[in-house]
């Protein structure tokens, strides 16, 4: 393996997603350089350093209970370290579009299979390093102050092969992905429908899997078995900070390297995955004959004319069939159903009110995606809105109910989840899904605002259909809108009597006023939008 | 109902074209690009830019890399707007008048971006229904296109599935189904096998010669434009510096019994290629 090339190729490889194509892009402007991925997981760890070294002095220093707050929290950061990876690497690395996949450099370069993977692995391990950097930073900065400094080091370096271990798990679950479908074409319905589904089982588990409330239960649960869990070579990490803090060198050390074998054991199975699955074809997807001339009779009931169903038919296809488009759809299932496992499992889940207004929320968070990435999600396929003769008001009424109709399933699908799992009556089920689909026609409209002005449309490995910044200022507006409208209701729905009148008139005043706004501003921005393409 | 689907030439075999109602009453020019201006900040993209293409004229707008070809065809199609002049299809502003406007034309972009989670049938009716081709003839239209072009079969697998040349004749039929006035074609050839890039030629032809549709059409292959065009267009750092027919650019390049290239290089200022191929050559 030569590691000059696997050095090169991972710059490559996280510079291709910080520079897209297009005019927009400055190869020499500091924020395109992969080093902004260092400097910012540099900056946001001396930052917490610094934050935590100064609060513990303020506060009284290695007296307290500090140290035994470090000595538990040290030995979760190496788990840390392979749970942000997972995560993050599900949600945007596996989504990647087939036609990066399979233009990847290593289909046509020089390169050994070991050297992609391990290149690629360093790339998501170094993109996804800011969060482990803010906590190691916060951490370290007690640890140094009560003495703990050596072993907050040692965890720091397990938590980076942590990161590094969760990148070559990424890479196999890619590999396996990608493989082509054997001799026959795949059926199309049934493998987008087994795709969403396995997605779905695959956040949920690993976000369940490293969420902190969960993982706290679950490894006070393992302890009771004792030494067994010392033989899963995903802990060792942990446990050699644990047996390094207990004062045993020697274990550590055995442990940690049990580790960097344990990494290399992953870099080589997914290798062998890798050689074994990767294809360079995109996978083929076969579908049933087609049966032309049927403009999509069940959209004519919403006064749509056809040019205007044929784009909201085609934007719910792509939902279903794009695999960046699909956490876009899932994520506020995920949502739901994490806040509910939680609950089951850990015991911690909120109730009552404060349940059905994150449920509400969580429904008015699809509409809020779908409508911000209406238009990025075009790329550079936008062209055909322009050159086609339909007008800048056609494609706004299509945009926008193609966001409303998956937006109103997802708060039926809220209401019921509510009325079910949760035993809320019928009536403040309904009275959520109403809430909530009132709150979703608003936020849709602000969201397709931001889409107009703020859309990314240059294609790029990991999708991002809208510039980082603006989407999380579309995020905070979109909930703070969603909310304006969700808790009166809510609080109406709960109390009842002088209460819910007073709710009831708040949420429809808000959905009014802010559906309005959220109208004019977003029909604007379609208007000055469809003057001329934007790349 | 589109009448007369007629049956063309030997390569073209059974691809449907065929006569629009209105077309024998045509009378001017079916494109009008006058005296049309580009920037991109502060890059001046076309300068002054002024010619058109008749009913039943092939048009080549021939250019190096750069030129201004690609920014033109956005600007003809409705892509771009035009810092000054004017842009008429078939007497009506792109400008003010697009949706009408854009009805007439036909457009196929230099890399054709598709929607690659559709299917080529499922893309070929969406294009269906955004131009408003009669849905009771769509099918059999589509189905001859997809047999000519030799894509029967792979018609309801993803686009995301096909090769670029798949995908360029898919382009091509969307470009083609609703019997536009116009053809705005940038590099169409591109990635086309040699039988699909004949039966793409002799069908350009035949829709000029027998319907009357006019061809804009961009390539950096100058025996295909030697070959098709009744004029080319020359265009050189956003600046048109000849048009006219072959002969007539011959007699401009003082270049008598010269082929295209030569024209061209000539006209363009990069004829003198002696340093770079010694160059290349060590």
């Amino acid at each position: 393996m030569n590691l000059h090339r696997v050095r090169r190729l991972a710059w490559v490889l996280v510079a291709s997603q910080i520079r897209a194509s297009g005019r927009g892009a400055h190869p020499k402007k500091a924020t395109n350089q992969p080093a902004v991925y260092g400097w910012a997981a540099l900056v946001l760890a001396g930052v917490a350093f610094a934050v935590a070294a100064v609060s513990v002095r303020g506060t009284g220093g290695s007296g307290s209970v500090l140290p035994s707050v470090v000595k538990a929290a040290l030995p979760f950061l190496p788990l840390v370290g392979v749970g942000t990876v997972l995560v993050a690497g599900l949600m945007f690395e596996l989504t990647t579009t087939a036609k990066f996949a399979s233009s990847d450099a290593a289909n046509w370069l020089p390169l050994r299979p070991q050297e992609y993977v391990l290149a690629s692995a360093i790339a998501v391990a170094y993109t996804y390093s800011a969060p482990l950097a803010l906590v190691l930073g916060a951490i370290a900065g007690v640890a140094v102050d009560v003495g703990l400094g050596g072993a907050a080091a040692v965890a720091a370096a397990l938590s980076v092969l942590g990161l590094l271990q969760g990148a070559l798990w990424v890479e196999m679950v890619r590999a396996v992905g990608q493989r082509a479908g054997g001799g026959s074409a795949r059926r199309g319905r049934i493998s987008v429908l087994l795709r969403a589904l396995a997605f779905v089982v695959l956040v949920v588990v690993l976000e369940l899997a490293f969420n902190p409330v969960v993982l706290l239960d679950s490894l006070s649960a393992l302890q009771a078995f004792g030494h067994l869990t010392e033989l899963l070579p995903p802990f060792w990490g942990s446990y050699a900070v644990l047996v390094l803090l207990q004062g045993n060198a020697v274990a550590a050390g055995l442990f940690a390297a049990g580790t960097i074998g344990f990494s290399l054991l992953l870099l080589y199975s997914a290798n062998l995955l890798r050689q074994h699955f990767w294809s360079v074809a995109a996978p083929e997807y076969h579908f049933g004959p087609y049966r032309y001339g049927d403009p999509h009779p069940a959209l004519r009931a919403l006064g749509l004319s056809i040019p205007e169903r044929a784009l909201v038919a085609k934007d719910l296809h792509g939902f279903g069939r794009r695999r960046e488009m699909m956490p876009m759809l899932l994520l506020p299932v995920v949502l739901l159903i994490v806040i509910f496992l939680e609950g089951s499992i850990g015991g911690g889940g909120i109730e009552g009110v404060g349940l059905m207004i994150y449920a509400g929320w969580a429904a008015t968070f699809a509409g809020l995606l779908i409508a911000t990435t209406s238009l990025g999600q075009e790329r550079r396929s936008l062209w055909h809105l322009y050159a086609a003769p339909i007008s800048a008001r056609e494609i706004f009424r299509a945009k926008i109910v193609a966001a409303l109709i998956p937006a109103g399933s997802v708060s039926a699908a809220v209401a019921l989840f509510v009325g079910f799992l949760f035993r809320a009556g019928a009536l403040d089920a309904l009275g959520l899904g109403l809430a909530a689909a009132a709150a979703s026609f608003a936020v849709s409209a602000w969201g397709l605002g931001f889409a107009a002005r703020y859309s990314d449309y240059q294609e790029r490995p990991r999708p991002q259909p809208m510039r980082p910044g603006a989407m999380l200022v579309a995020v905070v507006v979109g909930s703070a809108v969603a909310l304006s409208i969700l808790v009166p209701a809510t609080l109406g729905l709960v109390d009842g009597g002088a209460v819910a009148a007073i709710g009831l008139v708040a949420a429809i005043a808000f959905t009014v006023a802010f559906g309005a706004t959220g109208w004019l501003w977003a029909r604007a921005g379609f208007v000055r939008l469809m003057r001329e393409i934007p790349f | 109902m589109w009448p007369g689907d007629s049956v063309l030439g030997r390569n073209v075999g059974k691809l449907p074209t065929g006569p629009t109602p209105g077309m024998a009453s045509e009378g001017g020019a079916v494109l009008s690009v006058d005296q049309v201006s580009k920037s991109y900040g502060t890059t001046r993209a076309l300068s002054d830019v002024r010619f058109s293409v008749g009913p039943g004229e092939i048009v080549g707008l021939l250019g190096p890399n750069g030129a201004g070809k690609s920014t033109a065809m956005k600007l003809i199609v409705g892509l771009l707007r035009p810092d000054a002049g004017e842009i008429r299809l078939r007497g009506r502003n792109v400008v003010t008048d697009g949706v009408e406007a854009k009805r007439t034309v036909g457009y196929v972009p230099e890399s054709p971006a598709l929607y690659e989670f559709l299917t080529a049938a499922e893309y070929l009716d969406f294009i269906s229904d955004l131009y408003g081709v009669d849905p009771a003839t769509r099918g059999s239209r589509i189905s001859e296109f997809l047999r000519g072009l030799e894509l029967s079969g792979h018609e309801d697998s993803l686009i995301s599935a096909y090769s670029q040349g798949m995908k360029q004749k898919v382009a091509l039929i969307a470009a083609l189904l609703h019997h536009p006035r116009l053809l705005v074609l940038d590099e169409p050839l591109n990635a086309l096998d040699p039988r699909a890039a004949r039966v793409v030629k002799d069908l350009l032809r035949d829709l000029a010669s027998r319907d009357g549709v006019g061809v804009l059409f961009s390539t950096h292959v100058l025996e295909i434009a030697e070959a098709i065009c009744d004029r080319v267009v020359i265009l050189s750092h956003g600046r048109i510096v000849a048009q006219g027919t072959i002969a007539e650019l011959r007699r401009q390049a003082g270049l008598a019994g010269s082929g295209l290239e030569a024209i061209f290089l000539a006209l363009t200022g990069t004829g003198d290629l002696t340093d770079v191929v010694g160059a290349l050559r060590r």
